[in-house]
């Protein structure tokens, strides 16, 4: 037995269908003698760079306690999954039993929508402001 | 107290923690610059190189 933690970032796309994706790995994991201690859904956040041309990505992180021999289907599985656009599995000597800083972070967040509003907002107060600035030179 | 101060807990997870040692282009910052002990400098380096691979960090500021 090892204790695992994964990280699997979904396609953005597939936001609403989280929680089909969640009961298939649940059965994929429990088929291969895996148990999940902890499920942190994340949700939806800008990646760093793009991934396959997305520019955002679902975050799941889970921890797991599993055997390492059955970890290769598990992963072989995942690979052949489209929805998942990149994972991540690390071995680690214990759990944390805290909220990963992502996960907080996350739920201190404001709903997407209106974030997404401020944005569209402050970019065209930026481009009002080029437009002065332009105007005056 | 230096602005490369280690936080008690850090990992991949902890953006916000990492941020400061890599430079504006995503570099990670060489331990004779953060003056932080090597064992650490390890961990850190590790840290990055995972939530670099996770797109919590950037490579470099070159993506398009």
């Amino acid at each position: 037995m090892n204790k695992y933690e994964a990280v699997i970032i979904l396609n953005p796309n597939l936001s609403t269908k989280v929680d089909d994706f969640l009961k298939d790995f649940d059965k994929l994991l429990k088929d291969n003698s895996f148990s999940i201690v902890k499920t942190e859904d994340i949700g939806r956040r800008q990646l760093a760079y793009s991934i396959n041309n997305h520019n955002k990505g679902h975050y799941i992180i889970f921890n797991l306690e599993g055997d390492p021999s059955k970890l290769l289907e598990i992963e072989t599985k995942i690979k052949y999954n489209e929805s998942i656009i990149r994972h991540l599995f690390l071995v680690v000597k214990e759990h944390s039993s805290e909220d990963s800083s992502l996960f907080t972070e996350s739920k201190n967040k404001k709903p997407e929508s209106i974030n997404e509003d401020v944005k569209v907002e402050s970019k065209e107060t930026k481009a009002d402001e080029s437009a002065k600035t332009k105007g005056e030179v | 107290m230096s602005k490369y101060d280690l936080p008690k807990n850090f990992d991949y997870k902890n953006t916000d923690a990492l941020r400061p040692f890599i430079t504006e282009t995503g570099k990670i910052i060489p331990a004779r610059v953060t003056g932080v002990s090597a064992s650490n400098q390890r961990k850190v380096t590790k840290s990055i190189k995972i939530a670099r691979f996770l797109a919590l960090l950037p490579y470099t500021d070159m993506h398009q």
